[in-house]
């Protein structure tokens, strides 16, 4: 017996691609001792997935392991035949997925699936799997687990059905449990139960856990180690305390800088320019180097291995140690001085008068319910209605960074809506500049609202991959007339403006990242130079370190042209960055306002204290021992 | 679940009544005086006015089409002008006939689609799934009438196996009963078995790539569990929906089988109504098939209801 | 941003799949047959030589002549005109209807959206087949009727692909962009969706147009399609039904000539969803 529970040696793992073979992990070490938790982090295209399933076995076709060993317990999983591999899988080694919502069978019974394992590898029969499936949702802080076990999984929620299938995992007692990013799909009050679960399970039954996330705050609260990917390829691992204090290579670095903490002090956030390499590119030096300000002409030609650093971390940089103390700088020029929040007299630019928003699900037949009375059936109309946004008041004045929070279902996206009428409100009444949405015309509606824009979450889904950057930007402008080469002026303006340059205006949005994509969104939102945009999850899609970069393009945008902004997000570090003043959010009801400061350091309504205290944070000092 | 059922039941109610009127107007402007096909056509004026009168011909469109409804819900079918005798025996004589068709041949449709289709997804990829969707293929593109046609040519004209057209009573012997009835099932239900096994099929392979079917490998089922507990009874829930839409499909293939193979059943009848303009004989036909098809689809319905628990037990937010 | 730009040539061109150039190849030799078979027909359609009837395919008549002594194969090439023409004619009238209808539900959802699936709903309560008769048995046949009314029978499956793309595309966050800017109704149908929509509606029309042949052939197999003496493959093949145990090559080429054309646009079809939409190429 080895005290190693996982130990990943030189893994490469390929992808049979569009035009040729992708690699997707580069010569990936990694090991978790027996009882501790290492945590795998990295950006999206980082591999962290894909390393995974490549520790169970699990790959697609398609993926091929080019090189490496993969130990579980000391045996070489890719020695063994497929059925000992099955026999560790679900045994020896569990998985918990991402998304809870799709990893349950819709057609069995919770219970049912969880005994699956405990009937396979420990030999029970029904009778004894159906007890020990019962102490175990017990045991994950289940109430009522026989309610649960004879539930189907659509009869749950999110939180629920994770806890189902940690339950699922833990049942075979394994030497490695494998979390990839179990917390991700859930809401962030939700998320806290988990992790505090995860946590208590860890202790008391001396769990060696593989945790993947890309939620550093995730990663440093429960992780005693952290191994940290980038582009396929291990970049730094050491002690979570020591490498996110103490961090070797630039690029956790760059990520740390870029992260929007949750507190009252406001760093301007340092962006990691560029975007993750096309992997199917053959780099000959290291894979960072092209976005790394501190590159130099060694870094592009030759290949740095992981090596030792003073603080016992070790990391892929060659100057790593004449670094050691330089922090992350991406921008040049100082810090720029943050604009006050505007004062109170300043001119009001939206107003939302106690509105009130219902929705009616399902069509007429769906409204129909059948009771019987005695034995007489009784037809009854009763349509689903929900209230999504009940009776709220909100005032946004010029300059002004209003944040909106709350969890899923607590109708932010729907009040955003209402402030701009894409969704009309049902009750109460939304004035611009002083003029009531309510009753006005179609052309006067359109007058109005150029002065209301709005900017999406999804960067894929916000531009029309039909159009070219050029007319995508240029529409708004054609609709006030604006034609001809004034109107290619302005587009080339507003690319500038939002820092991607007129080159970009013929591209379609397919050939852009992320963040460019979203930096699109932003330009057409203020074509038509609006007072007022409403940032619906604008940044949550992205990678932090891009995250970070339209985080401050938004601040820079509102110092120069006095935009103000209702900042939806369910992100409470991002709004506590940004906003002026925070909302927060609940079934359809504003539980609290105030200002960030006043929020953040007392808050008042017990939902917003416990939204605060669910946040994962950095650096803050882990409650279980064995640290 | 008791909701849903009446639900389903209402909608089919009125597509009945829009069909049933549809139907009704639409055969109404057939060309051809009723009157003087009855009385033939050199029938005096006089005559056809009499019996105009007397068959309320003149009446407006809506007082005849309640006569005709009214009358249809009551169970009856009207009078063949062309037969001159009520429709209701022989219809439900045409009808129990082609039941019997169709019936055999949807069951042979059912399971060897299902399981083809189940084969091939499973085995994705693999020689065996290129030949069935080679075969499927180039079954698509042949219609019923051809195939009906080439099959008689060869199992009836050269190989002499079996009659080419015609029907036996059971009385005749189960043997010949049988020996009549290969032909056009067999036509029936190969046109078919390539839709349901392709659309199994397709239904199988997204089956297989879900998470729920990963998560279930990650526990270490083997993989015929893993196919026959989590992928199966979710895959074959859209087959439920595609058998149904068959049921309409072969509905429209029993006019063609049974035109091809004179066989006494409800399409035969169909296409006899249509060749001599009969048209209460041809209302009568439609409303039957119409109400089938209405039938199959509720069933359908239910049945899907009935095998997802999502449906079955609805949502409760046990949060 | 610099690092950005570089690496992004994204455009990335797959080969076209080979069931697309093979289908296109025989599609195209197909349309050119049919455009020229009235001058390649080695005889007149209609000359009914009583002297040679029934005759095998031999040097005169490649592929044999029919109970009036008309040329087999002049008759093939022609009926790939009726036979094209009513394929692609009935695919162009469901598309004509189906698509406005299935954006303007889609999109509109509410009492329009009722309203349409309703009728929908009621006109896929009949067949196909069943359908296509009632509409035919009440008029005197002929192409262009039997055209119209596979057309019709055909509206309603391309209303509902239409609706349920237009459904998931007005989802996207670029439409929701375009109501923020109160862009008219119109422009947004056709601007914005319809381009975003076209892909998959023009690979169900491909498949659609194999279906609308098949059902115009068994509707003229059944004698309430095209009429004779016009050349038309499911007309042959009913024609020649009485003679097939003494004139077999009638009913196969006829069949034969039917079969490869569907095979044809089927393979095209099937290429064009794999070259429009690899997600999608794996379905049906």
């Amino acid at each position: 017996m080895t005290d190693l529970a996982l130990s990943v040696e030189g893994l490469s793992v390929s992808f049979e691609g569009d035009g040729g073979r992708v690699r997707v992990l580069h010569d990936v070490s990694m090991k978790v001792e027996r009882g501790r938790v290492l945590g795998v982090v990295g950006e999206s295209g980082s591999g962290k997935s894909t390393a995974a399933l490549a520790v169970l076995g699990l790959l697609d076709k398609g993926a091929a392991i080019d090189a490496g060993k993969v130990l579980v317990g000391g045996r070489d999983l890719y020695a063994a035949t497929d059925e000992e591999r099955r026999q560790l899988r679900g045994g020896k080694v569990s998985l918990v997925f991402q998304d809870p919502f799709t990893t349950l069978n819709p057609a069995i019974r919770v219970g049912k699936q969880i005994a699956e394992p405990l009937m396979m590898h420990r030999s029970m029969d029904e009778a004894q799997a159906e007890a020990e499936t019962l102490r175990l949702l017990a045991e994950v802080g289940i109430a009522d687990p026989a309610r649960m076990a004879a539930s189907y999984p659509h009869q749950l929620s999110g939180g629920m059905k994770q806890r189902a299938l940690i339950a699922s995992a833990l049942g075979c007692d394994p030497d490695l449990l494998i979390l990839d990013e179990p917390t991700t799909a859930l809401d962030v009050t939700i998320e806290a139960q988990i992790l505090d679960l995860l946590e208590d399970l860890r202790r008391t039954r001396q769990l060696s856990i593989l945790f993947i996330s890309h939620n550093l705050g995730v990663v440093s609260r429960i992780c005693d180690d952290i191994c940290v990917l980038y582009a396929g390829r291990v970049v730094e691992q050491g002690p979570t305390d020591v490498v996110l204090s103490q961090p070797r290579h630039p690029y956790t670095k760059g990520l740390l800088a870029s992260l929007p903490s949750l507190s009252v002090e406001r760093q301007r956030l340092q962006p990691i320019p560029g975007r993750l390499p096309d992997t199917r590119a053959q780099l000959k030096g290291c894979i960072f180097a092209p976005r790394c300000h501190f590159a130099q002409p060694r870094c592009s030609s030759e290949i740095q291995e992981l090596h030792t650093a003073q603080n016992g971390t070790r990391n892929r940089c060659w100057r790593s140690a004449e670094l050691a103390d330089t922090p992350w700088r991406a921008e040049v020029g100082e810090e720029v001085a943050r604009r006050a929040p505007p004062s109170s007299d300043a001119p009001i630019i939206v107003d939302a008068v106690d509105v009130e928003r219902e929705f009616r699900s399902g069509g007429v037949f769906d409204a129909l319910t059948l009771r019987w009375n005695g034995w007489r059936p009784e037809m009854a109309y009763r349509p689903r209605v929900v209230n999504a946004v009940d009776h709220v008041s909100l005032t946004i004045r010029e300059g002004e960074i209003v944040g909106l929070v709350g969890e899923s279902g607590s109708g932010k996206t729907t009040l955003g809506r209402c402030m701009i009428d894409l969704v009309s409100p049902t009750g109460g009444e939304v004035r611009i500049e002083g003029q009531t949405l309510l009753s006005a015309s179609r052309s006067r509606k359109r007058t109005l609202l150029r002065n209301a824009q709005i900017i999406f979450q999804n960067p894929d889904s916000s531009l029309n991959p039909r159009k070219t950057v050029r007319e995508i930007v240029g529409r708004p402008l054609a609709q006030i007339g604006l034609g001809g080469a004034e109107r290619d002026k302005r587009v080339d303006e507003l690319l500038e403006l939002v820092r991607l340059g007129s080159r970009y205006a013929e591209r379609y949005p397919h050939q852009m990242s992320g963040g460019e994509k979203q930096r699109v969104g932003i330009a057409r939102a203020l074509a038509t130079k609006p007072k007022f945009i409403v940032c619906d999850e604008a940044v949550s899609a992205l990678d932090v370190s891009v995250q970070a970069s339209i985080l401050n393009l938004l601040v820079d945008l509102r110092d120069e042209f006095g935009l103000a902004y209702l900042f939806i997000t369910h992100d409470l570090s991002v709004v506590s960055y940004i906003a002026d003043r925070i909302c927060v959010m609940k079934n359809g009801k504003l539980v609290e306002q105030g200002r960030t400061e006043d929020i953040l350091e007392a808050p008042q309504h017990p939902y917003t204290a416990a939204l605060l205290a669910a946040v994962p944070r950095v650096n803050q000092h882990r409650r279980a021992a064995g640290a | 679940m008791t909701g849903y059922v009446i639900k389903r039941m209402l909608s089919i109610v009125l597509t009945m009544a829009v069909m049933s009127i549809l139907i009704f107007w639409i055969t109404q402007v057939m060309p051809g005086n009723v009157a003087y096909m009855i009385l033939g056509d050199f029938a005096s004026p006089e005559d056809v006015a009499t019996l105009e009168k007397k068959l309320g011909l003149n009446d407006p469109t809506y007082v005849q089409y309640w006569r005709w409804a009214s009358g249809m819900l009551q169970g009856d079918l009207g009078r063949s002008l062309v037969m001159d005798r009520p429709i209701a025996p022989v219809l439900w004589d045409a009808v129990s006939k082609s039941a019997i068709l169709a019936g055999i041949s949807i069951g042979l449709v059912a399971l060897f689609g299902i399981v083809v289709g189940v084969y091939a997804g499973v085995r994705h990829g693999s020689r065996a799934d290129h030949v069935v969707s080679v075969a499927t293929y180039v079954n698509i593109a042949i219609p019923e009438f051809l195939f009906a046609i080439v099959i008689i040519m060869l199992f009836a004209g050269y190989l002499n196996w079996f009659p080419a057209t015609g029907y036996s009573d059971l009385s005749n012997g189960v043997g010949t009963w049988a020996r009549h009835l290969i032909l056009p099932v067999f036509t029936l239900a190969t046109g078919l078995m390539a839709h349901v096994s392709r659309l199994t099929r397709s239904s199988m392979i997204d089956t297989m790539q879900t998470q729920y079917v990963r998560a279930a490998r990650a526990r270490g089922l083997p993989e015929r569990l893993v196919i026959r507990r989590h992928a199966l009874p979710n895959a074959l829930l859209p087959t439920i929906t595609v058998l149904a839409i068959d049921v309409g499909i072969m509905m429209g293939g029993i006019v063609v089988v049974e035109t091809i193979f004179s066989y006494p059943g409800l399409g035969r009848l169909l296409m006899f109504a249509i060749q001599n303009m009969d048209v209460p004989l041809l209302q009568a036909c439609m409303i039957v098939i119409t109400f089938v098809y209405a039938a199959a689809n509720l069933m359908a319905d239910l049945l899907y209801a009935l095998l997802n628990p999502r449906v079955r037990y609805g949502r409760s937010s046990s949060e | 941003m610099a690092v950005a730009a570089a690496s992004n040539s994204q455009a990335r061109r797959r080969p076209l799949p080979a069931s697309l150039k093979v289908g296109a190849a025989l599609l195209f030799s197909i349309v050119v047959l049919a455009a020229l078979g009235p001058s390649l027909s080695p005889y007149d359609l209609d000359a009914m030589q009583l002297d040679v009837r029934l005759v095998a395919p031999n040097a005169q008549h490649w592929l044999g002549t029919d109970e009036f002594g008309r040329d087999v194969l002049s008759r093939v090439l022609n009926g790939a005109q009726s036979s094209l023409l009513m394929g692609f004619g009935a695919t162009a009238v469901s598309l004509l209807f189906g698509v406005p209808l299935g954006l303007v539900a889609g999109y509109y959802r509410g009492w329009a959206d009722e309203t349409i699936m309703r009728a929908v709903d009621v006109m896929i309560s009949l067949p196909p087949i069943i359908l296509g008769l009632l509409i035919l048995s009440v008029t005197s046949p002929s192409l262009w009727k039997t055209v119209l009314a596979v057309g019709f029978v055909y509206i309603p499956i391309i209303t509902r692909l239409t609706r349920s793309i237009t459904l998931e595309v007005t989802g996207e966050e670029y439409i929701q962009a375009a109501r923020a800017r109160v862009e008219s109704g119109w422009y947004i149908l056709f601007s914005e969706i319809l381009p975003n929509a076209w892909a998959p509606i023009i690979v169900e029309a491909a498949l659609r147009v194999t279906f609308a042949m098949l059902l115009a052939a068994a509707l003229s197999f059944l004698g309430l399609g095209v009429q004779p003496p016009a050349s038309d493959w499911g007309l042959m093949i009913a024609e020649a039904r009485p003679f097939i145990n003494q004139a077999p090559w009638i009913v196969c080429s006829a069949g034969a000539a039917l079969c490869i054309t569907v095979i044809a646009i089927n393979l095209f079809g099937d290429g064009l969803r794999e070259a429009l939409d690899p997600r999608l190429s794996r379905r049906r």
